[in-house]
């Protein structure tokens, strides 16, 4: 299949996705509007850590700070959620200028550990109610629904719809991103930093520029996230949540669209569904993180060598 | 001052604890430059296997005899050590060769996988350590309290640190493992054999981590099947703290991390404890990366 006929399966996918509405059960509406919601959040994680190389185990945070953005000026100061969004885009995009400018000079695996430390001071942050305006363990309960032209939208259908909407623009965005000059200066980074700037690529910036991107799309869908479930939390946000999104990078396959989307359906929907087997999930899961790794190292659906 | 002595001696043994744990994660990167995200859960399963002798021999609760605490630790350092084994084999060697990041996601499987594991076997709950497996004979100084427990905690931890140094820095396999570290190629083509090496190092770092394990079990009396993630970040705190991949720094650092995260609890704040820490790691991140003892590594171009 070459690149072509892949973005045009890609586009008639999600266009059915836009009518499924009037098909599915309202319980795989639920499931299909999580999967939107964490596979952008997944995209947002590869663009660090697939396309720039740099290994982000806190992204999470990025996630966290965008919803909670959204819940408290929905909940404190009545703005409407859609009109949250461009806010806790910009927020996100701004903790992740702040936490990464001093950090990305770092190394591989110790950039690793202070992003894991990241995600550890936030978590303990909220949970301890910093400002009083995050409510402490228990989070913010009684946030609204997004409207459209005055009507608010309450179906699950309509909250998929949106969540459908984003995950379409951002995969735009990083159909973009991969033929745009900024996709390749992050390649070359990761593949090569010091003949990178040799070249005269300023590997600060653009690094930076990586987490602020990741970190602004995270935000994106920290709005639908607490407005799809009405609430959040300091446990939606933890260190784990940060592993599964590296995980979902890693096993589909870094800087591969189809690998990411692929990757949020076996770490994200396939959980979900196999609710019922709760105690065993997680054992399960773990084994077949090892199981994947080992017979494909590259990822289940690695990124072509070469662009055709 | 007393507060000060008292977050001291209480900072000295947890110190002693995370450096136990710290060195099974140094000498895993030292030489596979692997973070071993299941090591956290290695020791807590040695508190678990520990407490299961101890409680099946002794009768719940009962306070168990020397020698059946003895047993209880031979035992889990025997199992821990296994697993740490097979471990390397299934999750880790196949990967040798692969993506740096294949073996890391493969690391937090097994992390998950371990740790799941312990919770379907024993319980989802907090299960309590019976009272009197080390001495509780209690020292009062002024209104500093030293407990016999602490004492023991820390002259066996201090006894195990020293015999591995001994033995990392007197022996001829001591001397492979280091030599392993630095070079694995030259030292192939010094007739070492690498992979005996690393399995040592994982049969070496679990025996200890099954000890440091135990230990978390015997001062708090509990054990919870998911704390090895947060023992064991704080252990490989400790690694990065000493440099990471170097033995001696592994056991400063746990000393020095015990020290500061006793202190900050007890005088900066206790809900902020952790997160002081984690301030920490990040500032000694920036300054010095290569931790206390590491040494600075040229970029190979």
């Amino acid at each position: 299949m070459t690149i072509q006929t892949m973005r045009r399966v890609g586009g008639m996918i999600w266009v059915i996705g836009l009518v499924l509405p009037l098909i599915a059960s309202n319980n795989w509406i639920s499931i299909l509007s999580i999967f939107a919601i964490y596979a952008v959040v997944a995209l947002s994680q590869d663009v660090v850590l697939g396309r720039a190389g740099m290994y982000d185990m806190g992204h999470a945070v990025y996630f966290g700070i965008g919803a909670y953005t959204t819940a408290i000026l929905n909940t404190q100061y009545g703005v409407p959620i859609l009109w949250t969004m461009p806010i806790a885009v910009v927020v996100s995009a701004l903790f992740g200028v702040i936490l990464s400018a001093p950090i990305v000079k770092l190394r591989g695996d110790y950039l690793l550990v202070a992003t894991i430390g990241f995600n550890e001071i936030f978590r303990m942050a909220m949970v301890n109610n910093v400002a009083g305006i995050t409510g402490g363990p228990d989070g913010i309960f009684g946030i609204g629904v997004p409207s459209l032209f005055g009507y608010p939208i309450m179906s699950q259908g309509g909250l998929y719809l949106i969540n459908w909407v984003l995950l379409g623009v951002v995969l735009v965005l990083m159909n973009n991103l991969e033929k745009s000059r900024l996709g390749r200066v992050f390649r070359y980074l990761k593949e090569d930093e010091l003949a990178a700037t040799t070249l005269g690529v300023n590997a600060r910036y653009y690094k930076v520029l990586a987490f602020a991107l990741g970190a602004g799309i995270a935000g994106a869908a920290g709005t639908l996230f607490a407005s799809q479930l009405a609430t959040v939390s300091p446990s939606a946000f933890i260190f784990m949540e940060s592993v599964t999104l590296f995980a979902i990078v890693i096993v589909g396959g870094q800087a591969s669209i189809p690998g990411v989307l692929l990757g949020t359906v076996l770490m994200f929907v396939v959980p979900q569904v196999f609710r019922d087997l709760a105690e065993y999930r997680y054992l399960v899961f773990g084994f077949a993180m090892i199981v994947v790794m080992v017979l494909r190292p590259q990822g289940i659906w690695p990124r072509r060598s070469r662009p055709e | 001052m007393e507060t000060f002595l008292q977050q001291l001696v209480n900072g000295l043994t947890v110190g002693s604890i995370y450096a136990l744990i710290a060195l099974g994660y140094t000498m895993v990167y030292g030489i596979l430059k692997l973070i071993n995200f299941a090591h956290g859960d290695l020791a807590v399963l040695g508190a678990f296997i520990g407490l299961t002798v101890m409680t099946g021999m002794a009768g719940s609760g009962a306070a168990p005899a020397n020698w059946i605490v003895i047993v209880a630790f031979v035992l889990a350092v025997l199992v821990v050590a296994i697993a740490g084994v097979l471990l390397e084999f299934t999750a880790y060697r196949p990967l040798r060769h692969a993506h740096r990041l294949s073996a890391v996601v493969s690391a937090l499987g097994a992390s998950m996988f371990i740790e799941n594991g312990i919770m379907l076997i024993w319980s989802p709950q907090t299960l309590t350590f019976p009272e009197g497996i080390m001495p509780d004979t209690t020292f009062h100084y002024g209104s500093v309290v030293i407990s016999a427990t602490q004492i023991s905690i820390v002259a066996i931890s201090f006894v195990l640190m020293l015999a591995l140094y001994l033995y990392v820095n007197k022996t001829r396999f001591g001397t492979a493992i280091r030599a392993s570290a630095i070079d694995q190629d030259a030292a192939r083509l010094m007739g070492i054999n690498v992979n005996k090496v690393i399995v040592s190092v994982f049969i070496l770092g679990p025996a200890l981590g099954a000890i440091g394990g135990l230990f978390i079990g015997v001062y708090y009396r509990q054990a919870v099947f998911d704390m090895g993630w947060i023992y064991g970040l704080n252990a490989f705190i400790a690694a990065i703290i000493g440099g990471i991949g170097n033995i001696p720094g592994a056991m400063i650092g746990g000393l020095l991390l015990g020290l500061f995260s006793s202190l900050a609890g007890g005088y900066i704040s206790s809900t902020w404890q952790q997160a002081i820490v984690f301030g920490l790691l990040i500032l000694i991140l920036l300054v010095r990366p290569t931790g206390i003892l590491g040494e600075r590594v040229a970029e190979k171009v």
